[in-house]
């Protein structure tokens, strides 16, 4: 008993020894911590941060507000007028779409890079940009929409405009078939289907 | 919730004693409980006479969460936040569910590249293991060393696919990135750099007199148990029961490499007791080293997007898919109703079965040796509640 008790302390000591060699070793090596603030890690290229979306591009076709699994992205699209000229993608693609509003909230993002891909026109994307932490919660609700308020309300107001005429020509249209009288070939239609 | 019972003791020069049992609290804010668990620990003295754990603060709904998505894609990056000290291997578990609910054949290439990143994340995930129990006993040092080499894995991860804990990088059918290029000569670089650095911990940990002293013959789980419990991973093995799921029931391409689990011996005590579970972990390690060599050499080139679905829409049908991940038996039931989203999505957590095994192997043993054996478990709280 009285043996076994030295030979515990012997091998205490033995393997404190062992382990003060090896941190020993470690004083010689360089040192691998970031002094953070002040030193900066240089991040790899496809480093997932915060999203970027450049609204230029942008065609409002809705894919990374399908993608998120979080919702965290919300878009709202008018139609444009057909005698407006949007402009083109930077892929040659043309825009249709006013986009009036397109809303991240980066607080609910979960860095899934899943509305990246989708993206016809590659104009979301995350970018490197790591450090945005805010006090209040609602500063990280990104709004990227290029509009001011008062051309959104333009645009709106246009495309209901745009709408109604649209409705009153289809409603005149109507009228007009109705009051015009029966054409028979209308109603001719079945011998056309095969059997 | 056990009873407390209270009785008088005579001492022997006639006064009594009151005599009773006490219930504490351990957790859910103990950082021994590596997160949010509670352990309702009804003492004796400083003698565990029961330990009930009561889970779910970490609870998010993930299978209800799943059911909700509108395609099968969204899932993953919840299942990211299963285990999110592992969260390839969870990644890797789903995707080869939903892969084989579609019947998809995946190119060779993303194999390899889904073996090569799943047994580095078995390192990281390993690596924080056997850390954080150097530190739940008291060695502190280890532990940053063992953080150190995690940041260089992680690297790899991040220049892979940008992200460094929840990854979203295995995708039904693929991956999301193609190897970036100098990535294999990196990992190879690691690999080189890691196989001394494994010695130098276990001289440093591992055959350190005071970690024997307070992991050896304690929390004792013999085969028998663990086999009834359900148990598996390193929990099982450190048993000494020779099963490991990449080797027994071969997934993906684990049965080109050359390589064999480790079990538990019981060098410094008696096989199954937490020394045993802990060095299966550091041992395991060298395999996945060995695993991730093979795999750097033998990867073949090819597209790695050949074989993504533009739509996922399986038949309706159910497959239950279980693969071996850092903490052990993984398994995915996914049930298709035949629309584009899941209609049901089980998991089978290796350290919600793993933790349920706490009871029976820490009564009669000490409070300090509760946290040896939570530690030895290895348990990940987001994975037990999900």
């Amino acid at each position: 008993m009285m043996r076994k008790y030295f030979i515990d302390i012997y091998k205490t000591i033995w393997s404190i020894l062992i382990g003060m060699r090896i941190t020993f070793g470690h004083l010689f090596v360089p040192a691998v911590t970031i002094q953070y603030p002040d030193v900066k890690p240089k991040l790899p290229e496809r480093a997932r941060n915060r999203l970027y979306v450049n609204m230029d591009d942008c065609i409002g076709c809705l894919q990374c507000e399908m993608a998120c699994p979080v919702n965290c992205i919300e878009i709202e699209t008018v139609k444009s007028l057909p005698t407006d000229d949007l402009g083109t993608t930077s892929t040659g693609q043309k825009k249709k779409l006013w986009v009036t509003k397109f809303d991240i909230d980066i607080a609910k993002c979960c860095f899934c890079d899943l509305c990246v891909y989708p993206c016809p026109t590659e104009c979301i994307k995350m970018t490197d940009v790591y450090e945005f932490s805010e006090f209040d919660r609602n500063n990280l609700l990104y709004n990227f929409v290029t509009l001011t308020k008062q051309e959104v309300e333009t645009v709106k107001a246009k495309a209901a405009e745009f709408e109604k005429e649209q409705a009153a020509k289809k409603a005149a249209a109507a009228a007009q078939a109705k009051a015009a009288p029966v054409v028979a070939p209308a109603q001719q239609s079945p011998p056309a289907q095969p059997s | 919730m056990a009873e407390i019972s209270e009785e008088i003791i005579k001492t022997s020069t006639g006064t009594t004693l009151r005599h009773e049992e006490m219930v504490i609290n351990m957790g859910p804010q103990h950082p021994s409980t590596h997160g949010v668990l509670r352990l309702e620990v009804v003492v004796d003295g400083e003698i565990v006479i029961d330990v009930i754990p009561h889970i779910g603060y970490l609870h998010r709904c993930f299978e209800k969460h799943a059911e909700s998505m509108t395609n099968y894609q969204q899932v993953v990056p919840y299942v990211d936040r299963m285990d999110y000290c592992a969260a390839m291997n969870m990644d890797f578990g789903y995707v080869l569910a939903v892969e084989k609910l579609l019947g998809i054949q995946v190119p060779e290439r993303v194999e390899y590249i889904r073996v090569i990143m799943a047994e580095l994340q078995r390192i990281a995930s390993h690596l924080i293991a056997a850390g954080t129990y150097g530190l739940d006993i008291g060695a502190f040092t280890p532990f940053l060393y063992m953080f150190r080499e995690r940041e260089r894995i992680l690297d790899l991860f991040e220049m892979t696919c940008g992200a460094r804990l929840l990854y979203n990088y295995m995708w039904v059918g693929g991956v999301s990135h193609d190897l970036p290029p100098g990535f294999i000569d990196k990992a190879k670089d690691f690999c080189q750099y890691f196989r001394p650095k494994i010695k130098e911990y276990n001289d440093l940990l591992s055959y350190n007199e005071i970690f024997i002293k307070r992991t050896a013959n304690v929390g004792i789980l013999p085969k028998d148990v663990a086999i009834s419990y359900g148990i598996s991973g390193p929990v099982l093995r450190g048993s000494g029961v020779n099963f490991d799921l990449r080797r027994d029931d071969p997934y993906s391409i684990y049965h080109k490499f050359d390589w064999q689990p480790e079990i538990g011996k019981g060098e410094v005590g008696t096989v199954g007791d937490c020394w045993d579970r802990y060095m299966v972990r550091m041992r395991e390690m060298e395999q996945s080293i060995n695993i991730v060599e093979q795999a750097l050499n033998q990867i073949p080139e090819g597209n790695i997007a050949s074989a993504i679905p533009k739509r996922i829409r399986p038949n309706p049908g159910d497959v239950y898919v279980r693969t071996e991940s850092a903490r052990g038996e993984l398994g995915f039931y996914v049930i298709s109703d035949g629309s584009g989203k899941p209609y049901r999505i089980k998991a089978r957590s290796p350290s919600f079965v793993n933790l349920s095994v706490i009871p029976e192997i820490s009564r009669g043993g000490m409070i300090a040796d509760l946290v040896a054996i939570a530690g030895s478990l290895d348990i990940v709280l987001g994975e037990v509640d999900r």
